[in-house]
């Protein structure tokens, strides 16, 4: 069934973005736009960062620089306990995520609201998002009808989604009204103005950023675009390559706090630009580039392991292509080196990727780092090298092949196929047998096809 | 520019600046940039008609109104076919007109009052442009505050064609050069009702903002 | 020729040889050939990798052109050669090599300038956008380009066409059970189309294919597309598949 959920979300997302690609006339051009805009903003991060903090500043708004997830959690509990914070509503951020602040918070008996309503769904089931742009996809909304019986109202009588979301939207409500603090991420950072840009749908983004009295905003340093302007193209090419639309519903910039004289809008205005390992990556001239990621989620949505097993799998903040190549170089490549071999290399990530990220090389790029590291299994090192002498040889391999096949056949003779001394047997778990020819091409060659 | 203090408060900022200017000493190749003649969106050929339009697939409600007097009807008629409660109004000239025009037997709150109450049943604001491209409407903190587009279940955009601009990029562009970002806190590009799809990936219209946004449309400047 | 063609599916190279002469081209087969690399190259043993890339280069240095029936291997030494073999002093020949290495159809339409090679197969047939000759290679149209002028053949479409059919190599040793999940969604669609051959210019997708189709006794075989073009009206009576496809069992 979870497959079925699964292949059901992302066909009904196939559908919607070739709709969304339509309204884009050069899609290529858009990539490659999109491209050269992160690629400039990248490579002059320092330039663009200080001109956003120096224009928020000047509107009496605060900048923190975080080296790591402590330093991050730290600044944003000591402002929520120096100024008495007990409730906070949180719209979607998956940096957030990454340096795992809820808890900190909630450690501090600070109550803490995901607002988003697929985050909402995980954060009462206290698991993580399952896709970063669709936290919930992989619950039928029987399952969450359910959910919402026993942790909000034992009345709920329907499994309508419009009904769900009424109750979440009224549950909710109180929260956004109640809570001092409101958290948000931030889709991109606008270096000419000083603005944060954030896309949302739901409108709870919104209400998280208006109504309480303290707005903070967690991000990560590589987020930076250079204008106001760029958002023309930035914005249409997010939604449709995250969500199919041609454009999210809510646009936002937010540039500080309220001003003298506007009706309403926090009192304090906090950014807080995470690295934890992101300056790292500007220093590796193959893979600066993955700086680049808008995190759209395009790569997820095309990706056909992803499809399969799905985003708690990889036990990482993000999962699929982007996550398998970004996190060894946030946590370290020993831990995290599996994840790029959870890939067939189809190369469908770097096909759609709005920003021409070449996902599918850094995957196997990073397979190469972990081997020149020493980081992969004896075993298979030694396998390799025996391989390489074999292959060195055109005798020696036509003669392995040869004992191979011969040795196979005499294997499945005996009825021994898929047994524990069948070399085949992980292959004949989920297919028939391979053939096995009595002669290789080679010897077809030399007998009958040699025309000289 | 930091102060000092605000620098000892804050050491990594320094180590994460030095840290990037290392990083960035790498050199990377750079490709060729994009051909100028390549065009990207289908530029707009008739603002209104594709604003109209637009507003047709965000599931907005747009009317077009001949003059002030038009606009106050519609107005009314929405605000009949709203539950019994206050409303929210930017506290602007044009609106104050309106409203008079239009006579509701309601409840308001002018923006100068201060922020929407919760239990607001419609807001009522100008916008700063309409955008063709997307059928958005670009709203600011100017325009009765952030909430005033977001808190109650119903948005009414009170505009006229002449702010109508073709894209997304004629917008940003004019913000850019009005600074309308220095003058106010928050501005936001909205382009329909709020909504959701994450259950089963089914629209919901109306999440935790408006469910109708309506913009009342009339000719002229 | 790839190294698991020449060892478990020869037919696949047997009538790559019979359609480059029919189109008249004089074929050599270097016997000292072995493997391209991409098993070491794609589980990122590149030190393992590069002396395999350098004895092929040296086998082939004095090829006019060589062409190979598989969309993998030719990616291996068209995209990655120089990469692999960027400090070698083989670094030239590598890639004056990769300019003079084609894929079979891509060889076929883009050099030999034929799509019409006088084949005749009166089945119905899908076909399969194997990965690396659509995404590394960029062949789209080629493929199909010659399976529309074969004599008889129904070409029916089927969907996600261009989704991976789950191989890749030794990932379908290492994440057995996503490759095994991924195969059997390709042969979902596969069924879906009723055809009775699915086709794909990859041997190394069409080999894991087959044994999923024959696992799971599916009514459709694997050919590949030299196969189907070798196949003429006077060699192969219609009512008898040609022989290289996988072994007989399980059918249903």
């Amino acid at each position: 069934m979870h497959r079925e959920i699964i292949r059901r979300g992302m066909d009904s997302y196939d559908v919607a973005h070739l709709k969304g690609r339509a309204r884009i006339k050069d899609w290529e051009a858009a990539r490659q736009k999109c491209q050269e805009i992160r690629r400039e903003a990248v490579n002059h991060l320092d330039r663009y960062l200080l001109q956003f903090e120096e224009k928020v500043v000047a509107r009496g708004g605060h900048v923190f620089w975080a080296a790591n997830s402590e330093e991050a959690c730290t600044y944003v509990k000591s402002l929520a306990t120096r100024l008495g914070v007990r409730t906070v509503v949180k719209s979607k951020s998956m940096v957030t995520e990454e340096i795992h602040l809820s808890p900190v918070l909630e450690k501090a008996g600070i109550k803490v609201w995901e607002t988003d309503l697929g985050e909402f769904i995980v954060q009462l089931r206290e698991e993580p998002p399952y896709h970063i742009v669709t936290p919930a996809m992989h619950l039928n909304r029987g399952q969450i009808a359910q959910l919402f019986r026993e942790k909000l109202d034992p009345a709920i009588a329907t499994d309508d989604p419009r009904d769900l979301m009424a109750v979440a939207r009224r549950k909710l409500r109180e929260a956004f009204f109640a809570a001092e603090m409101g958290i948000s991420g931030a889709n991109f950072l606008v270096a000419d103005t000083g603005v944060i840009a954030i896309s949302t749908n739901e409108g709870n983004g919104r209400l998280c950023t208006s109504v309480p009295r303290i707005h903070v905003v967690v991000t990560g340093i590589e987020k930076v675009i250079p204008r106001l302007e760029d958002l023309a193209v930035l914005w249409p090419v997010l939604a449709t390559s995250g969500t199919g639309q041609g454009i999210t519903t809510y646009g936002t910039l937010i540039g500080g706090p309220r001003r003298p004289g506007e009706a309403d809008g926090p009192e304090e205005f906090h950014v807080v630009l995470v690295d934890n390992g992101r300056s790292q990556l500007l220093g590796d001239s193959e893979q600066r580039e993955v700086l680049h990621c808008i995190r759209c989620g395009a790569c997820l949505n095309i990706c056909p392991v992803f499809r399969h097993i799905g985003g708690h799998t990889y036990g990482t903040t993000y999962p699929g292509p982007i996550g398998s190549v970004l996190t060894p170089h946030l946590d370290g490549i020993a831990r995290f080196k599996h994840l790029s071999y959870a890939s067939s290399l189809c190369g469908a990530c770097t096909s759609v990727c709005p920003v021409k990220i070449d996902l599918a090389h850094h995957l196997l790029q990073n397979r190469r780092n972990a081997t020149e590291a020493g980081a992969t299994k004896s075993s298979e090192r030694m396998m390799f090298r025996a391989w390489r002498s074999v292959m060195l040889h055109p005798r020696i391999y036509a003669l392995g092949g040869w004992s191979a096949r011969t040795a196979l056949r005499i294997v499945y003779g005996l009825g021994l196929a898929g047994s524990i001394v069948d070399p085949m047997r992980v292959w004949n778990r989920y297919r028939s047998p391979v053939p096995l020819p009595s002669e290789s091409f080679r010897a077809r060659w030399r007998k009958d096809l040699d025309a000289n | 520019m930091q102060t000092r203090e605000a620098q000892t408060e804050n050491p990594s900022r320094e180590r994460i600046l030095e840290r990037i200017r290392a990083g960035l000493r790498t050199v990377v190749p750079q490709p060729a940039p994009l051909a100028s003649d390549r065009v990207i969106f289908e530029p707009v050929a008739n603002p209104l008609e594709r604003f109209q339009q637009e507003c047709v697939s965000n599931l907005m409600e747009c009317a077009l109104t001949a003059d002030t007097a038009a606009s106050a009807r519609q107005l009314s008629e929405v605000l009949q076919s709203l539950p019994a409660g206050e409303i929210f109004v930017q506290d602007d000239p044009s609106l104050r007109r309106l409203i008079e025009l239009a006579a509701p037997a309601r409840a308001i709150r002018w923006s100068s009052e201060g922020a929407p109450s919760e239990a607001s049943q419609a807001t009522i604001t100008l916008a700063e442009a309409l955008i063709a491209q997307t059928g958005s409407i670009l709203v600011t903190a100017s325009c009765g505050g952030r909430g005033a587009s977001v808190i109650a279940p119903c948005h009414i955009v009170y505009a006229n064609t002449a702010q109508l601009v073709p894209d997304l990029a004629a917008a940003l562009g004019r913000a850019s050069e009005e600074r309308i970002l220095d003058r106010n806190s928050f501005a936001c590009v909205i382009s329909g009702s709020s909504r959701t799809a994450d259950i089963e990936k089914i629209l919901v219209q109306g999440a935790h903002g408006p469910r109708r946004l309506v913009v009342i449309l009339e000719n002229g400047s | 020729m790839p190294c698991f063609v020449d060892q478990l599916l020869p037919e696949v190279a047997v009538d790559t040889v019979k359609v480059l002469r029919r189109v008249g081209y004089a074929v050599e087969f270097p016997e000292d050939q072995t493997c391209c690399g991409q098993p070491a190259l794609n589980t990122g043993y590149w030190d393992e990798a590069r002396p395999c890339a350098e004895h092929f280069v040296r086998v082939f240095k004095n090829a006019d052109l060589v062409v190979c029936p598989s969309g993998s291997c030719v990616s291996v030494i068209r995209v990655f050669y120089p990469e692999l073999l960027a400090h070698s002093p083989l670094r030239e020949d590598a890639i004056s090599l990769a300019s003079r290495t084609f894929e079979f159809s891509e060889f076929l339409v883009k050099v030999a300038g034929v799509t019409q090679v006088g084949a005749t197969f009166r089945h119905s047939v899908t076909y399969h956008a194997s990965c690396h000759g659509l995404r590394e290679l960029k062949l789209r149209e080629e493929p199909l380009q010659l399976l529309r002028q074969v004599d008889g053949l129904k070409l029916v479409e089927m969907v996600r066409f261009e989704e991976c059919c789950g191989f890749g190599g030794t990932f379908a040793a290492k994440f057995a059970d996503i490759s095994g999940a991924m195969g059997n969604s390709k042969a979902d669609s596969v069924d879906a189309t009723g055809a009775e051959f699915v086709t794909a210019i990859d041997p190394s997708c069409l080999m894991h294919l087959q044994g999923i189709l024959g696992k799971r006794r599916a009514a459709a075989r694997t050919i590949y597309l030299a196969s189907v073009l070798a196949s003429q009206a006077s060699s192969n009576p219609t009512n008898q598949a040609p022989a290289n496809q996988g072994p007989a069992q399980g059918k249903s």
